[in-house]
């Protein structure tokens, strides 16, 4: 269970956040809204790069802004990135690794989680090659295995359907909605693909101009009428 | 007053300069990007040549505008040469590049006036006056009161003026401000002729206060960036403070007898604690635009 | 990762350096190396027997401002000075405690290790022109504080700066000029390999993702300030090495050895020559000290070097990010295989 309360975060003089408050309890979540509306400020509470005005996370009973940043992935949380940030001179099994070299016991567990994640994403026979030589789709794909190898709590994904084709979209869809089984984590999924949403968030929370205008299963979501206002201007809505 | 006025005043004249030259890497940083690390070889040219021209017997004029155009001159053309073949890349990257420069220039500068000691002297020596019972060169005076001019002067001009407002909006957001359409190569052209003009003119002064001597001139560059930090690569009050403060606490301490000989080393521990000030406000770098 | 991972779909071997290959081109450079190392020092005269000595030891400390600039992309205009401290360091051991060489220079490398982290730490958290910056400025503030106080030369108090000089002795394998020549060297590739085996280890990694993205570096949870300090204490501890080698084989040192302007040419020496990879730190030591004497030989002016050195980096920086060793090795590798796609 995650508890977001009253999270507020202004830069200069724009409030991003304004007393962003939510609870879910679904396995999947999705965030939604349109851009500008808060949706990466979110993720970067919680990732620990911006640092609230105020307001608390709890995850599974566990104060998150109460960690050092670089402790939260320690603790489980792990998080993609818009524009992916593999690194080109590592391998790909490297690249997975470096989030494993934090946690205790790393030698031990280290080849089988990665093994298991590289496989879960379909680039198990790209383990040892060069992350510099793939191509767009797997390098997303790497991005989010590394999301998924030592023992993750919860998952942020940042638009990682961006920029994807239809089959390849279906295929990440596929892979979201097992990471919970797969892995036990808690997934939180931000994208404007609302078909993306539909088809992998059990609920979903909207933003829009940092604050919060609907939380809730995902199909009563996407036919608010307070939604549709939002993505569309209030002149057409109704 | 007596010992301490005397040495007040040699650092504020110093200082003074350091601040000047702070000011001219600031105003460069803001509008490019560049910290010019050859900032002081520019200089260094310029007063060698000076020195040089008064050697051979020129007129102080013809001296005091070549020190000024050399330096000008350099200075544009690392601007208009170089330094858009390295547009897009990380600011150290760019510093790096400017290093480059300096080591060209001080190997130039190093192979005609080899290492003796010379004096420059500058007409402004001559005069002087005398002030709560102490005596101030013209040389000093003019340097304080070029420093306080030009801060003043260059806040009312990014104020003020239009291409100010288009350095300033160069320095908040360069790539936006270029797909507004404004010119970023005709402000750039100006922030290169601009520093150079003030690097030649530091030049001098560091050439006649402190010694004319390629790499103790290059080297000056130090202080400068020393009280650029203290500005936080942004703001000219605080630059020019900083150059201030320098100048003085490097002259004062010499009156300290047991860390005398160390107090050129001033910069690096003002800067090194405006650092450790400046970080502990800060959380950490983003991804990308840092 | 076994080899069957690297194979692609057709059961070939996949793209980019393969395992095999590595091994079979390291193997080569150790048996190159170490010929080197054993032939090469009986064709040289007593001045380039000195030079060359010089240029590997310089050599060393190269690798720390490699490792920093090529694995974390920051840049230290020090280096120089904590050869200097290095130096420093050992000397007043030994005039100190007349405890055995190799036992003076490791604690003159671990103080360089200090002193570098140290140097580094206010500028940890703030962009890489800052610890550009705060390291030019150190460099120069080292070039006063022992013009000061000079290096330990036997005498007392603290300092240990006498007027009168007693030289340290040299190690006891490297007695004479040949033998010290093959010391350092083999120094070198200690040195390298220590680089090495952080580099491919966790440090490596973090160090990798840190220069990618810090704050993707955190989100992974590495922590991101320890390993960028960790990048100094090693290139530090390299150039306190290094110090202690060079009061070894001249037995004291001077001040005017470490100016300011002197880690700035190393640096750029340093990309000149290619930092991301050893060859190119070989390079640059021969550029450091070698060239210089080379150019005296044929009657150039030193200065001039400065100028081309200063030419150099600029054609580096702008053209030619992995150096002269770097395009050098493009071209072995166009040679050497046709087939590897690019």
């Amino acid at each position: 269970m995650i508890a977001i309360g009253g999270i507020s975060v202004s830069f200069g003089g724009v409030t991003a956040l304004n007393k962003v408050s939510a609870i879910f309890n679904d396995a999947i979540v999705g965030i939604i809204g349109p851009n500008g509306a808060g949706k990466t400020t979110l993720l970067n509470v919680f990732s620990g790069f911006v640092e609230p005005d105020s307001g608390h996370i709890e995850i599974f009973g566990a104060n998150l802004l109460a960690m050092a940043p670089y402790k939260r992935a320690r603790w489980g949380l792990r998080r993609s990135f818009q524009t992916e940030q593999i690194v080109d001179d590592l391998s790909v099994g490297d690249n997975l690794r470096v989030v494993l070299d934090s946690l205790p016991d790393r030698k031990r567990r280290g080849n089988v989680e990665i093994a298991e994640a590289l496989q879960f994403v379909g680039l198990l026979e790209k383990a040892g090659i060069l992350a510099g030589t793939l191509n767009v789709f797997e390098r997303r794909m790497v991005e989010i295995a590394r999301t998924l190898v030592g023992s993750p709590k919860l998952v942020l994904l940042d638009e990682p359907g961006a920029g994807l084709r239809r089959q390849e979209t279906e295929m990440l869809a596929r892979m979201i909605r097992e990471i919970h089984d797969r892995f036990g984590a808690v997934t939180l999924l931000i994208d404007h693909d609302v078909s993306l949403i539909a088809a992998t968030c059990m609920s979903a929370l909207v933003l829009d101009f940092g604050e919060r205008i609907a939380l809730g299963p995902t199909f009563e979501v996407l036919n608010d009428p307070r939604v549709k206002a939002a993505y569309l201007g209030v002149e057409d809505a109704a | 007053m007596g010992a301490y006025g005397i040495f007040l005043v040699a650092g504020l004249a110093v200082g003074a300069i350091y601040a000047l030259s702070g000011i001219g890497l600031v105003v460069l940083y803001r509008s490019t990007g560049i910290l010019n690390l050859a900032y002081g070889a520019l200089g260094a040219m310029g007063a060698m040549v000076a020195w040089q021209l008064e050697q051979w017997n020129y007129p102080e004029p013809a001296a005091w505008a070549a020190a000024i155009l050399l330096a000008t001159a350099l200075s544009l053309a690392y601007g208009l040469l170089a330094a858009p073949l390295l547009a897009y890349r990380e600011p150290v990257v760019k510093a790096v590049a400017t290093l480059g420069y300096a080591l060209i220039i001080l190997g130039i500068a190093n192979y005609f006036w080899v290492e003796a000691p010379r004096r420059l002297s500058l007409f402004t020596d001559q005069m002087g006056f005398s002030l709560l019972g102490l005596r101030i060169t013209g040389t000093r005076a003019l340097a304080f009161l070029a420093t306080l001019a030009a801060t003043f002067g260059i806040a009312v001009f990014l104020k003020w003026t239009r291409v100010g407002l288009l350095m300033r909006a160069l320095a908040d957001r360069r790539d936006l401000s270029s797909m507004l359409g404004v010119s970023v190569l005709r402000v750039e052209t100006f922030a290169w002729l601009f520093s150079g003009i003030l690097a030649g003119f530091s030049g001098l002064m560091f050439g006649d206060l402190v010694r004319p001597n390629p790499a103790a001139l290059t080297f000056l560059v130090i202080p400068a960036i020393a009280a650029a930090i203290v500005g936080r690569l942004q703001s000219l009050p605080m630059t020019l403070a900083g150059g201030l403060l320098l100048g003085v606490i490097e002259s004062m301490t010499t009156l300290i007898k047991p860390i005398a000989p160390y107090r050129t080393a001033a910069p690096f521990i003002v800067a090194a604690l405006i650092l450790l000030w400046l970080q502990r406000k800060r959380r950490l770098t983003f991804v990308g635009n840092d | 990762m076994t080899d069957d991972a690297l194979r692609d779909k057709n059961g070939g071997m996949a793209v980019a350096p393969s395992f095999r290959l590595q091994r079979w081109r390291v193997l080569v450079a150790v048996v190159a190396v170490a010929l080197a190392i054993v032939i090469v020092p009986l064709f040289l005269n007593a001045l380039w027997l000195r030079i060359l000595i010089s240029s590997v030891i310089f050599t060393i400390a190269a690798t720390g401002t490699a490792v920093l600039y090529a694995r974390l992309g920051l840049v230290s205009l020090a280096q120089v000075a904590l050869v200097g401290v290095g130096g420093w360091v050992t000397l007043r051991m030994w005039h100190a405690t007349g405890l055995p060489f190799e036992i003076n220079a490791l604690v003159g490398a671990f103080a360089a290790g200090v002193v570098g982290t140290l140097i580094g730490l206010p500028a940890l958290r703030m962009r890489g022109l800052y610890l550009a910056l705060i390291t030019l400025m150190a460099a120069a503030g080292f070039q006063i504080l022992v013009t000061g106080t000079q290096f330990p030369n036997g005498g007392t108090g603290v300092l240990g700066a006498a007027v009168n000089s007693v030289f340290m002795p040299r190690p006891f394998l490297g007695r004479s000029d040949t033998a010290m020549l093959r010391y350092v060297c083999v120094i070198a590739v200690l040195a390298y390999a220590l680089i090495e085996a952080n580099r491919r280890g966790h440090s490596g990694r973090a160090w990798a993702l840190i220069r990618k993205s810090e704050a993707c570096a955190m989100a992974a949870g590495v922590n991101v300030a320890f390993y960028k300090a960790w990048g100094f204490a090693l290139s530090g501890f390299v150039a306190g090495l290094a110090g202690g080698l060079l009061a070894g084989t001249i037995g004291v040192l001077d001040a005017t050895t470490f100016p300011a302007s002197e880690s700035v040419l190393l640096f750029a020496l340093t990309v000149v020559g290619g930092a991301y990879n050893w060859i190119g730190q070989i390079m640059t030591g021969l550029l450091f000290r070698a060239a210089p004497a080379f150019l005296n030989d044929i009657g150039v002016d030193g200065n001039l070097a400065y100028v081309i050195f200063g030419a150099g980096l600029l054609h580096a920086i702008i053209t030619a990010p992995n150096g002269i060793a770097g395009q050098m090795l493009d071209l072995v590798a166009r040679w050497t295989s046709p087939s590897v796609k690019r």
